[in-house]
């Protein structure tokens, strides 16, 4: 069982973690993970709240709006952790049966999907407009099963984790490392 | 296949040290690598372009496919149209993006200044641009492009399609949107003479920036074929929207006239538009319908087959800048008959065109003059005819005189914020110069903000598909580039 780990960064400059398990060669499990939730940040959120409260209470004198904002700190975090913060991000590839992603949040939920390798057409890395940005990202395209030529879904792969291509470093060691090794993986 | 990619992005790597520090924002985006290989990457920006059709559409696409012939890299910014947004590939690696802003009227863009610049700076940085081509003045796109290059340090060439009046509301605006967007562009190509005077007048320019470059056919396209004719009869073949631009009350005019002269002439009409009601009232009210056939809108490929079913070309226009329409009408074989405004002297030599004014009494005489000429036997054949159109505008040309311009273009310096501010407020007047200024000084404003958000530095540097380097013909493409078109 081969383990490789390497550093790059997403799309936002931010550092995220790669990597690569060989549990046969069948079988390979690559995992994405962003850095953990950093403890300054969370705390200059809930002090902006508080502070905050604190000048409407000064105003108007009502302790309502104190415990208001403990609450809205808490059930904000409690909201971030479970519905917003990613933790890490997996793909496992199994030859002749397919793939499944899943990605495990911070509070430690995890969502899991998988797509067997005969719904499977390609993986490809595809650019899109994204909000204000162009970028290129690794997905999975699906058979139409309707048309055996046609695409009916593009599934993105690792959607929090995009990986940004640095000028001076190779041109997505990530993805194409991913392509070289699905291939033979999957036909 | 990892291996291969590497090595062509490796080759054209922007390379901080070696360009020229002049503006800050121009570090990364001047491409050593292409401006030593005399090779640009140029980014096409306009409004229009296919799967809209008309001449600056067909002007933009032949343009950009001679030009990746020649070895440089092109790629189109457009907006999207219904459901064809992204990234597209045409032929021979030519990238469309089909950027998500919204249209306002005429599948032209709002003219807001700033909220194209987040996706114009990410198509110019990411695909290392180095001039900057809008196409057409009705486009609201175009401006804004050419406006947010010379914020980012950009050189710049500007194509004018079209005339313009002086007179009309919308045309004094037009006008001073162009007069602050032209001020610094580099260079500014007109496709005729007399486009090119017009353009000089209303953005007051300097005309030695100045140059013309006509617009091309496709004579490959456009071949003759007289066995298609009926030479029992004489056909009068017009092809144009019907609209009053293209003179269609003049035609209404000259139908009934010449019918009554001529019991051998029949007209052949093809196009669509508001004024189609004037020819069907002079058909109905003069008993015509065997002798002018009304054809409705036409694809483009159909086109030839209805010019090469006629013995003589009209055009009625009363206003253009270079009329294509003569000279695909010449280069199938016919004889032509224009009205003489605009650029259309200019177009075609004397022997193969009959100019008129544009009114029916003219319009009349130019026809019985051609109509004599071709019964007695005297004009000149289609394939003589066809051979010297030829020659006369093709689109290789086209490409290697805009080469030129880019050549000229890429040598300029870039003004920095405060040559440029003082050059707005002194070419477009005290009021309109200020607030040109003020805009400028908040694109700017705004660009170092989305520099601080989303650094050049993060952002993927794209895969080249043409250009020196491009991977279309290296067989990646082949494999992958279906899938990439397919999936969006």
């Amino acid at each position: 069982m081969a383990e490789k780990e390497e550093e790059f960064t997403d799309i936002d400059g931010n550092p995220i973690k790669l990597s690569c398990q060989n549990y046969s060669p069948f079988c390979r499990e690559f995992t994405v993970s962003s850095a953990k939730l950093s403890l300054l940040r969370v705390m200059m959120f809930t002090s902006i709240v508080w502070l905050l409260a604190y000048a409407a209470f000064y105003v108007t004198q009502n302790t309502a709006l104190l415990s208001g904002a403990i609450f809205v700190t808490l059930i904000g975090m409690l909201l971030h952790v479970h519905l917003v913060k990613v933790d890490h991000e997996t793909l496992l590839l199994v030859d002749s049966l397919g793939v499944q992603l899943s990605s495990t949040y911070a509070s430690g939920r995890e969502s899991t999907s998988f797509i067997e390798t005969s719904r499977i057409k390609d993986i490809v890395i595809n650019e899109a407009v994204h909000m204000q940005t162009i970028i290129y990202y690794l997905c999975i395209l699906l058979k139409d099963p309707v048309d055996p030529h046609g695409i009916s879904t593009v599934v993105p792969l690792f959607p929090v984790g995009i990986l940004s291509v640095h000028p001076g470093t190779t041109l997505k060691p990530i993805t194409s490392q991913l392509i070289i090794y699905t291939k033979p993986l999957l036909y | 296949m990892g291996q291969r990619r590497r090595g062509g992005t490796q080759q054209f790597m922007p390379d901080t040290q070696s360009c020229p520090p002049d503006t800050p924002t121009s570090g990364i985006l001047r491409c050593p690598g292409y401006l030593q290989s005399q090779k640009h990457s140029i980014c096409m920006v306009s409004d229009f372009f296919y799967p809209n059709m008309g001449g600056v559409e067909s002007h933009i696409y032949q343009l950009s496919q001679c030009l990746i012939e020649k070895g440089h890299k092109v790629v189109i910014a457009t907006h999207a149209y219904g459901n064809r947004r992204g990234v597209r590939y045409l032929t021979n690696g030519l990238k469309v993006y089909y950027l998500p802003l919204q249209v306002m009227y005429n599948q032209s863009t709002a003219t807001t200044c700033f909220h194209s610049l987040p996706l114009l700076r990410c198509v110019f940085v990411r695909e290392r641009i180095t001039v900057v081509h809008a196409h057409s003045s009705f486009s609201a796109m175009a401006h804004d492009a050419l406006f947010h290059a010379k914020t980012m340090g950009l050189n710049t060439v500007f194509t004018d399609h079209s005339l313009f009046g002086f007179a009309d509301l919308s045309s004094v605006l037009t006008n001073k949107l162009l007069t602050a967007t032209l001020c610094d562009t580099n260079h500014i190509v007109c496709v005729s003479y007399t486009s090119k005077e017009n353009t000089v007048l209303r953005a007051a320019l300097d005309p030695d920036i100045v140059s013309v470059i006509p617009n091309a056919v496709d004579p490959t396209d456009f071949t003759p074929d007289p066995s298609c004719r009926d030479n029992s009869k004489i056909t009068i073949v017009v092809v144009s929207r019907l609209v009053y631009r293209k003179g269609i009350d003049l035609l209404g005019g000259i139908i009934p006239v010449l019918c009554a002269k001529h019991p051998d002439l029949c007209f052949l009409i093809g196009g669509e538009g508001p004024k189609r009601i004037v020819l069907e009232e002079v058909r109905e009210k003069y008993q015509l319908h065997d002798r002018v056939r009304l054809l409705g809108a036409l694809d483009h490929k159909d086109v030839r087959d209805v010019l090469v079913q006629g013995h003589i070309f009209l055009n009625t226009s009363l206003t253009e800048a270079f009329c294509m329409a003569i000279v695909e009408g010449a280069s199938c074989g016919l004889q032509v008959v224009s009205t003489r405004v605009g650029g259309i002297p200019e177009v075609l030599p004397d022997e193969l065109v009959t100019l008129c004014e544009p009114t029916v009494s003219s319009i009349c005489d130019g026809l019985e003059k051609v109509i004599a000429k071709q019964r007695s036997g005297k004009a000149p054949s289609p394939a003589a005819i066809h051979r010297q159109v030829r020659t006369l505008y093709t689109w290789r040309n086209v490409a290697e005189r805009t080469e030129k311009v880019y050549n000229c273009a890429c040598g300029q310096p870039v003004l920095p914020l405060p040559a440029r501010l003082q050059r707005l407020r002194s070419h477009c007047g005290a009021v309109a110069g200020s607030i040109f200024s003020f805009v400028a000084v908040i694109d700017f404003l705004f660009l170092l903000l989305l520099q601080w958000l989303w650094p050049d530095h993060l952002m993927d540097v794209a895969l080249d598909a043409s250009g020196p380097g491009g991977h279309w013909e290296r067989g990646f493409w082949k494999k992958k580039g279906k899938n990439l078109n397919a999936a969006h």
